[in-house]
Order: structure tokens, then C-alpha cells, then sequence
């Protein structure tokens, strides 16, 4: 019969079988064989499997020297200490005061040692007026048995009372009351052999096979019973994988879909070509409003010209900005352009496909309410740097619907808000050209700790939606934000172009936040 | 947006109550004001005001609407203004020039320091907000007594006058001049392009008071010892110009000069006089601003809250209905929608109710949809998605790809602000192949796909141009070859449930190599290409390792 033992097992084994006593003591032994105590540990329980070792357990009232104790095993006691000093000063005599000064002895030491001295019958001391003087009285001056003792401290500074002498005992007392000692009870851990263990050959134990893999012939042959699959450092970082995985823009954005669609939102999608018409005209911006400038707005050389819807919005557009047409305005009291409102661009919001809602709207003469959303791309004539892009994602969503407040649309911007995370939301006056009245919508960011704007808001105009025969009492609510300011927010980038140039170990690495 | 810096002392001398600066950040925007950045040492604040509040530009007009919010003044600011002798002749010269003037005068001025600066400060604020950039608008601010009436708006030859500008070297210049060789003549003769006559202002002797909207002459400056002012403000908007003048005097008057009002004749009959600070009067139903808001507010809150808003509010002889006038410095109300939310502001945004209205079922656009059943498949596949600009550069689209430009199928911007991007995609390849060229040095392999739009001209539709949704995969590593890039292609259609529909004949793409790359067809249409790509290609974007790609069109996938 053969048993089949780790390397460092096998080791530990030969080493309990040199041992001539019927146990050891384990954290000596560890420390013997300078191996971890846990490591012997585990080897005496891979012998107790085999059933050829085995511990048990006993508590021991234990002595040790304590700090000071210690130090005077190095130094002398202070009687011998004082005792050196005073031999090597060639005085016979010495007056007390003068021989402190000598020592320069801490004061409670040093009456502590001349009271030892004396004791020990090493001095005399005699009282001359004022003036006390010691002298020396023996010739030898041989070790003592507290310090014969101490020295037993040498080897090994736990020492069990119950097996000390009576006569130790006693010194133990002397050196509690002179507080060099500590006494206190501990479990320890005896390590013994089994009789199996005791009668083993070496000749009988193998080496146990160490793998790193468990192979598919392991498992089916059942070898695996035999062999020790090699432990792995469990917590070390596992090697990068090459997997699939969605952008992180497209989880965000996927995330913001479902709190729509969760809110009964539709989503909508419509030209990236689009007219000025769409784009502006039907927004009730006049045609001279400096966001319709070349700087901010990519017009086209090709496609040239776009085709507007029927010729009666077309005229009531044309009337709204003129004079107001039948909206109630006064309008811009300028001559609307239709070739200017013809022109093609890349449209600079996603409210120009709002407005093609609305179209659609007029056209199939469909129910109220109606909630739509849109989550795409929108482009400014601009030049690229680490805070500005020219083409980027607008989040959008309007309801039309009979008699909808300002309130209703606080209502629902709260709660669309809160589902994106933010607890704490602040619906503000604002302005922008196609709502009235406007809201601002801020959120707190715990992150930072502060008030961030997160998009703006409000009811259409009249004169944006009568054109498309949404009159009053029936109203648009509307809000909007940019995707990459949450983004930028979310992932921390230092520069807003990597969200779309794609840095792979960025891809590969970054969380779904 | 135009934004001002505010004293805090100042604020509270104007408003009449002690301010901090905690306080205003948060009051601050209940009368729509962005806090824009607090300075706790100089004890200021900079402001963001929008552009439908141009009487923001000064701390005057800021403290009047202020002190509404803290309910120290309410209604109607007033302010007066006696009649005065001095006219201004408009000739007809300048009708298809810079047809509008309007003018004041402001008498008995005593500004300390601050209010000097607001004055320099409030002109720059007004020629932006109103007068886009001198061009709607333009400002002239003179030394009344240095002048004398009647005054004379025409316009001349651009070589037939001689004056000293100011900010000038001393010698007398033509206006042709001014525009050649003066700091103000450069940055504003875009305005005076392609006129043959240019305005000007000329006083009783004919002495030079401005060349609107350029520069003003030097005989009219401002010094401390001006006691009296004459407001010039000329245009293309009649209703701007006098905004402009009604917001730069009413300013003037709350530093506590007088107003006077100027004679403006047109063409020798019709007169009119300036500035014409009467409040215009709306009859608006209560019921509407009540349904708009969300609220149900008695007349007499309702009344509050316009007074708040320093507008002044009174039952209209109409049941129902309330007349409201509108202070002279507002230029915003253009429809009775107006006042839903400067009756919300007056309340105060913040007792708004929040009231959720349920109904409708939200639906996935099935194009979306299709994009993200597409993204599920090729992450199984084992590929990164990435996004790219959908904006795009001709020469990298096709040049670097080998591949023809085509006129009639590619958008052409024509204002690009970089020649970076002047076109838009036609194929998402080339992106993916910059993204390779950009993460060259990542580790391999590289494993990338994009879902996302590309456009083509399409005269069918009514802006010229369609969008159409694409998938693009590429794979980048040493071992990188067509069957690889096959059997991602069958592992999607099979996925998709299309894969009998599927079918491939081999192609001769330049940016492909030859014999291993082809079109993909479903049923008869062509819907893609895949294939390794060609050497000479990998090296116009700098690659060292092989590439297996594909592109297809995704429309036909779409569920309707």
C-alpha cells in the first residue's frame, strides 16, 4: 500500500518522525522547520486524512517576560547593573547621593536596585549626619537564582508554570511583584503521530501529482480522485477578454428609450436633410434670426432646393410671420421668403421632425393625445474641439394633447427626470424662440454636488402649431435635452470626441453607468 | 447669451433692500436669470439674461422687475417725460439706406462712476441683443450743448463730407475713408456694402454729429463735464430702434436725469415725437391664462401676479378678461400667449403644481428596433460596437477607398466649417476603417461593427435626400481573411431567419481584393458588399494586418 502525500506534506512528515518525544509543539515546530504556521497546519490536516498525524489541544498557563523583563535579561538586573558601576569607580565608600549622580539612574530604579544590593547583603549603608553612604561587604559576588532563572527566558520566552519547581515557582512570584513578568493562559496546538503514522515506512509514501488543468480523460477515468489540481491565486485579475459589447452611447440611449416607451412615448424619426422650412419657418424664427447664419448651420450645395407641403401651410406660415396670420400674433412684420424656407441644410434640432408630427397630425386628422419621443442626431456648423462637436444627439419628447398645462408638462418632466436617476429636480422660467411659456430644467448631481442645467422646455407657440390646425384649447408640450452632456457626466471622458471615435480600450473597458 | 456683471451694493442702493449673494442665487432664476459665476471678494455677481429681455442689459432694469419679486414696487413702472423744441428732419435720402431714427434728450445727467460704465455698457448689450451687431440697430450717445438744432438725418456720397471721427488720428476723414482706414470703419463698412449713399447726421451748421451706425464725430464726445445728453438710435426696425431708445432712456431716468421728447419729421409733414414711452395695452381672458398655466387663479391673484411682473393689470370692461399694460422697455409681447408666463413668472414658477396626465402606449420605431436586434447578434458574434460621425469627408470616403465619387448620389454642404467634413456618409466602411487606423496600436484581434444611417440623394424625396440604416463589420488581425468574415455574414442571417434568402456573387470592387470579395443579394435586390480588402487600401489608412469587412443596406430586414 502506497500513500500519495503533497511534496511539502511528505517534507513536514519526515521531520515529526525525527522527533523523539510523543508530541511537539506546533508554533515552535513552524518555527523550527521556518515554515508559515498555516501552511504546517494545513499540512497536519492533510496527515489526519490519511490518518497519520493528528493535534490536540491543551491550554497552558504561560509565563513570559515582559518588556522590562526583558531588557534587564540583556542589561542585569539594576542591583547588578549598580553593582558594576560601583566596582568599576574603585570606591569602597560612597555617599548615596553621589553614587546616584554616578548610575545616572532613573530615581525609582535606582532605589529599587541599592534595596536588591542590600538584600542580596552585597552593601552595607551607614548614616554619617545628613549624609548616607554605602559600602561593599563581600569579596565574590555570584550570580543569584533570580538571575540563574532569568536566563531560562533565553531560549525560549513562553515557559509553562505548572512544569516549573516549586523553588521556580516562588521566583516567579518575586519577578510578578517586581512586574517583569507576564502570566496568562493560551490553547496550544500539540502535534503527535498516529500509531499508523508511527509505523509507516518513508519507502510507502509517494509524491502526490500536482496539475494545473483538469483534463476531460481526468473526469471520465476518474483520476482525478489522484492527483492535486494545483490552487490558483483566486483573486488575481483575470486577462482582458475579447468579447462583444454594446457602446456605451448606445446603452444610454437605449436606457433613455425605455423610460419613454415606459411613458407611453412613440418613437418618431425623420430626415437628416431637411428644409429650412421644417428646420426654421415653421418654428416661427424670422428668416433674418441669427441662429439661421452661415456659422451655425451647414446649408447644402447638393441637394439644393427641397419641395414644401401644400401650399395652404405654406401660406399660413408665410401669414404667422408676416402679421400673425389667424394665430393671434402681431408676427415679424417683415415679407417671408419662400426660397429662403426651400433652402437644405443638416437639420440643427430634432424639432424640425416634432413639426413633421404635427404635419402628420393635420394630415391624417388623428386623435389626441398623442406622446412621441426622439433620440438622434443633429448637426451644428461648427469647429470640432474637446467641448464642441458639429454633430451630436438631441433627446426629445412632446405631447399634443386637449387642454395640457404648463403644470402637466412640470408633471411629466418630473417624472421623466426622476427615472433618469435625478432626485432632486427645479423647473425654472427660460426662453427659447418656438415656446411660450419656456421652462429650464435643472437637476441635482450628487456627484458634484451641484445644479446642473439639463434642458429646456415649454409649450409651443400658437404660431408654430395653428399653421398645422393645432388651436387652442389643443396645445404641444415640449422638452428637450443633449445626450452628451449626461454622457459626459456618466463616463467622465476629458474630451467630448471620444464619445464618437470610438477609442477601443475605452470601448473595452468602460461601464454601463 | 448676453450676460452682466452686477455690484451687489449697487443692486441693493437700487432695489432699496440689503442682498446677499446667497439670496440672489437662488431668486435670481425665478425671474429667469442664469447666475452665471459669483466673485464673494469683489462682492459681485455676472448674470446670463435672455435674449427676449433686452431691458436686463443694466442693473436698472433689473432692479425694477426685482423689486416685484420682493413685492417692494408693484405694477407699472412710471416715468416722465415733458415735451421739448428740438427737432430732427429725416430726408428722404435715407429710405433705402437705414430708414429709421428716433431720438431723446436727456437733461440735468449726474452720473457717478458706476453709472458711466453702465451707460459705455449698456449700448454694447443693446447693439447685440437688439441691433445684431449695429446692422438692426446702432446707437449714437451725444454731448447735447456742443450742438446745435435742429438736427438733419440724410444720406450722402460717400466722398462729399470731411469730419474728425472719434478714436481717430486727428485729421478729417470721408466717410469712404472711415471705411478704409478706421478701427470702427473695417469691422462695420459689411453693413454699408453695396450702397451708393452712406447716412449721416448733421447739426444746424452742418457739423458731423455721427455717421451711423459706424462711429460718432469727435465734436460731440461725452465728458465729465457733460450736463446735458442727445440719444440718437437709427435702423432697419422701426419697432427696434425704439426699444432700444426706450430702454437706454428709462435707464437714464433711473439715474435720475429728465427726459425730453425730439420731434422726428419725415420728409417735411409727417412728424412724430420720440421717445414714446406709453405702455401698449392688451385685453386678455383670464380663462386662458388659467388653462394654460394649470391653475385657477382668482382676478385679483391674477392681478398680483402681473403687478409682480411690473406690468399693470385692471378688470377689462369684458367679463373675464383683464387689461394689461406692458411696460415701454418690454419688446416680447407679440401674442396673448405672452402673458401666461409673465403671469407663471409673477406667481412664481416654484408654486407651479405637478400634475402627471396618464394615457397612450408607448411603441418602438421599427427601425430602432431592427438596430438593436441587429446589435444583440453581432455582440454574440464577438464585435465591439463603436459610433462614428455621420458627417464625413469626400476624400477619405473615396479616394482612400479606391472607390469613384458619385455627384448624384453624395450630399455636398456647402459652408463647411473645416474641409474635415464636407460631405455626409454614403457607406459606414470608411468610418470603420479610420477607427482601425485610429486603435491601430490596440491589442489584436480588432473586432468592430457599427448600425447606424447613411444618406443618399433621392430625388423622390421632398428635401432631396434619404437616410437609410447600415450595418458594418470589419475584422482586424493577422489571421483576418473572407471566411471569417462569412461566417459572421451566416451566423446573422441565420439569426435573422433570412439565411435561404440570402446569396452571393462574386464582384469586382476595387476596394476589395479580387476573387474573394462579393455582393450580397436578397432575392433580386443588391443589399451589400463583403470581402477582404484590398492591400493597397489597408495601406491608404496605414494598416499592417489583414481586413475582412462587410456592409449592408438593412432596409429590407425592416418589420412593418
Amino acid at each position: 500500500m502506497t500513500i500519495k502525500l503533497e511534496k511539502q506534506t511528505i517534507n513536514i512528515f519526515k521531520e515529526l518522525k525525527k522527533i523523539k518525544s510523543n508530541y511537539v509543539n506546533a508554533s515552535d515546530f513552524s518555527k523550527k522547520l521556518n515554515i508559515d504556521y498555516i501552511v504546517l497546519m494545513s499540512a497536519i490536516n492533510d496527515l489526519k486524512k490519511n490518518d497519520l498525524g493528528d493535534f490536540t489541544e491543551k491550554e497552558v498557563n504561560q509565563v513570559s517576560l515582559n518588556k522590562e523583563g526583558i531588557l534587564y535579561l540583556e542589561k542585569g538586573l539594576p542591583e547588578r547593573q549598580l553593582l558594576n558601576i560601583l566596582l568599576s569607580s574603585n570606591h569602597q565608600e560612597l555617599s548615596l547621593l553621589d553614587f546616584l549622580n554616578l548610575s545616572k539612574f532613573d530615581k525609582k530604579i535606582f532605589y529599587i536596585g541599592i534595596n536588591y544590593m542590600k538584600k542580596n547583603r552585597w552593601i552595607a549603608q551607614s548614616k554619617v549626619g545628613e549624609d548616607i553612604k554605602i559600602v561593599l561587604i563581600q569579596e565574590e559576588y555570584p550570580e543569584t537564582n533570580i538571575e540563574t532563572f532569568l536566563n531560562k527566558f533565553r531560549k525560549n520566552n513562553n515557559l509553562d508554570y505548572l512544569n516549573l519547581s516549586l523553588e521556580e515557582k516562588k521566583i516567579i512570584d518575586i519577578l510578578n511583584k517586581r512586574k517583569l513578568v507576564k502570566r496568562e493562559n493560551k490553547i496550544q496546538r500539540q502535534i503527535i503521530l498516529t500509531e499508523k503514522g508511527k509505523k509507516v515506512a518513508l519507502s510507502q509514501i509517494k509524491e502526490l501529482e500536482q496539475v494545473s488543468k483538469l483534463t476531460s480523460e481526468m473526469i471520465t477515468s476518474g483520476s482525478w480522485k489522484d492527483v492535486n489540481i494545483k490552487p490558483f491565486d483566486i483573486s488575481k485579475p483575470g486577462k482582458l477578454i475579447q468579447s462583444g459589447k454594446i457602446h456605451p452611447m448606445i446603452y444610454l440611449i437605449n436606457e433613455i428609450r425605455e423610460i419613454f416607451l415606459s411613458m407611453g412615448f412613440t418613437e418618431i424619426r425623420g430626415p437628416i436633410v431637411e428644409s429650412a422650412f421644417f428646420n426654421f419657418d415653421a418654428l416661427f424664427q424670422p428668416q433674418d434670426h441669427p441662429a439661421r447664419e452661415l456659422h451655425d448651420t451647414f446649408y447644402l450645395k447638393n441637394p439644393k432646393s427641397a419641395k414644401l407641403p401644400q401650399n395652404k401651410v405654406v401660406q399660413a406660415i408665410k401669414a404667422t410671420h408676416e402679421n400673425g396670420g389667424d394665430s393671434g400674433s402681431i408676427g415679424w412684420n417683415y415679407n417671408w421668403n419662400e426660397n429662403i424656407a426651400k433652402k437644405t441644410l443638416l437639420r440643427t434640432h430634432t424639432t424640425a421632425t416634432t413639426i413633421r408630427r404635427l404635419a402628420e397630425y393635420y394630415k391624417n386628422n388623428d386623435k389626441t393625445p398623442i406622446k412621441v419621443f426622439s433620440i438622434d442626431r443633429v448637426f451644428r456648423n461648427e469647429k470640432l474641439d474637446k467641448s464642441h462637436l458639429a454633430e451630436f444627439t438631441q433627446i426629445e419628447g412632446i405631447v399634443i394633447d386637449e387642454n395640457v398645462s404648463l403644470s402637466n408638462l412640470i408633471g411629466i418632466i418630473v417624472e421623466f427626470y426622476k427615472k433618469m436617476g435625478f432626485e432632486k429636480i427645479i423647473t425654472r422660467p427660460g426662453f427659447f424662440p418656438y415656446t411660450e411659456p419656456s421652462m429650464e430644467i435643472s437637476v441635482y448631481y450628487d456627484k458634484l454636488g451641484k445644479w446642473l442645467e439639463m434642458g429646456g422646455s415649454g409649450l409651443f407657440r400658437p404660431e408654430v402649431t395653428y399653421p398645422w390646425g393645432i388651436k387652442n384649447p389643443t396645445r404641444v408640450l415640449a422638452w428637450g435635452l443633449g445626450l452628451e452632456r449626461l454622457a459626459m457626466l456618466k463616463f467622465q471622458r476629458a474630451d467630448i470626441r471620444d464619445l464618437y471615435i470610438n477609442p477601443i480600450k475605452w470601448l473595452r473597458e468602460e461601464s454601463y453607468k | 447669451m448676453p450676460t452682466l456683471e452686477l455690484k451687489i451694493e449697487r443692486l441693493e442702493k437700487l432695489v432699496g433692500k440689503k442682498l446677499s449673494i446667497q439670496d440672489l442665487q437662488y431668486d435670481l432664476q425665478w425671474i429667469s436669470l442664469d447666475l452665471e459665476d459669483i466673485n464673494e471678494e469683489e462682492q459681485t455677481v455676472k448674470v446670463e439674461y435672455n435674449p427676449n429681455r433686452p431691458d436686463f442689459s443694466s442693473p436698472e432694469g433689473i432692479a425694477r422687475t426685482l423689486k416685484g419679486y420682493y413685492d417692494l414696487e408693484l405694477g407699472l413702472p412710471s416715468f416722465e417725460v415733458s415735451s421739448g423744441n428740438i427737432q430732427m428732419y429725416v430726408e428722404s435720402s435715407v429710405k433705402t439706406v437705414r430708414p429709421y431714427i428716433v431720438c431723446a434728450v436727456v437733461r440735468d445727467i449726474n452720473l457717478d462712476e458706476d453709472e458711466v460704465a453702465t451707460l459705455m455698457n449698456i449700448q454694447e448689450q443693446l447693439h447685440w441683443a437688439v441691433g445684431r451687431d449695429r446692422k438692426k440697430v446702432a446707437i449714437g450717445v451725444h454731448d447735447l450743448d456742443k450742438i446745435e438744432a435742429p438736427f438733419r438725418y440724410l444720406a450722402i456720397k460717400p466722398s462729399s463730407i470731411s469730419f474728425l471721427p472719434l478714436q481717430g488720428d486727428g485729421s478729417p476723414m470721408t466717410l469712404e475713408d472711415v471705411l478704409k482706414y478706421h478701427e470702427k470703419g473695417i469691422k462695420y463698412a459689411h453693413i454699408l456694402k453695396d450702397k451708393e449713399l452712406y447716412p449721416i447726421l448733421l447739426d444746424k451748421k452742418d457739423e458731423v454729429i455721427s455717421f451711423p451706425p459706424v462711429i460718432n464725430g469727435i465734436l460731440t464726445t461725452v465728458t465729465d463735464d457733460t450736463k446735458n445728453l442727445f440719444l440718437e438710435i437709427t435702423g432697419t426696425d422701426l419697432k427696434a430702434v425704439n426699444l432700444a431708445l426706450n430702454i437706454l432712456s428709462t435707464t437714464l431716468y433711473d439715474m435720475g436725469a429728465k427726459l425730453e421728447t425730439v420731434q422726428i419729421v419725415y420728409d417735411k409733414q409727417e412728424k412724430y415725437t420720440t421717445p414714446n414711452l406709453n405702455p401698449d395695452k392688451w385685453e386678455i381672458s383670464t380663462k386662458y391664462i388659467n388653462d394654460y398655466l394649470g391653475l385657477n387663479l382668482s382676478i385679483k391673484e391674477m392681478i398680483k401676479s402681473f403687478e409682480k411682473i411690473r406690468m399693470s393689470a385692471n378688470k377689462s370692461s369684458k367679463k373675464d378678461y383683464l387689461d394689461i399694460l406692458v411696460p415701454p422697455f418690454r419688446g416680447d409681447i407679440m401674442h396673448p400667449v405672452d402673458f401666461t408666463e409673465e403671469c407663471a413668472i409673477g406667481y412664481g414658477y416654484f408654486n407651479l403644481p405637478k400634475i402627471i396626465r396618464e394615457g397612450c402606449i408607448g411603441e418602438y420605431h421599427p427601425i430602432q428596433k431592427l438596430a438593436n436586434k441587429i446589435r444583440t447578434i453581432m455582440i454574440g458574434a464577438g464585435y465591439i460596437e463603436v459610433l462614428n460621425f455621420i458627417l464625413a469627408n469626400t476624400r477619405r470616403q473615396y479616394d482612400l477607398m479606391k472607390q469613384e465619387y458619385h455627384k448624384q448620389e453624395v450630399v455636398e454642404i456647402a459652408n463647411p466649417i473645416s474641409e474635415e467634413y464636407n460631405t455626409t456618409r454614403t457607406t459606414i466602411l470608411p468610418k470603420l476603417m479610420e477607427t482601425l487606423l485610429f486603435n491601430r496600436s490596440e491589442e489584436k484581434p480588432i473586432k468592430i461593427f457599427e448600425v447606424g444611417d447613411i444618406i443618399k440623394l433621392d430625388s423622390k424625396e421632398d428635401t432631396g435626400a434619404k437616410r437609410e440604416l447600415h450595418l458594418s463589420v470589419v475584422s482586424y488581425h493577422e489571421e483576418a481573411d473572407y471566411t471569417e468574415i462569412k461566417s459572421t455574414l451566416d451566423f446573422l442571417m441565420n439569426t435573422l431567419g433570412c439565411s435561404d434568402k440570402i446569396y452571393i456573387k462574386i464582384n469586382d470592387n476595387p476596394t476589395y481584393l479580387s476573387g474573394r470579395s462579393g455582393d450580397i443579394y436578397m432575392e433580386k435586390n443588391k443589399i451589400g458588399e463583403i470581402g477582404e480588402i484590398h492591400p493597397e487600401v489597408l495601406l491608404n489608412f496605414k494598416l499592417e494586418f489583414p481586413v475582412a469587412a462587410l456592409e449592408l443596406d438593412l432596409t429590407n430586414f425592416i418589420l412593418k
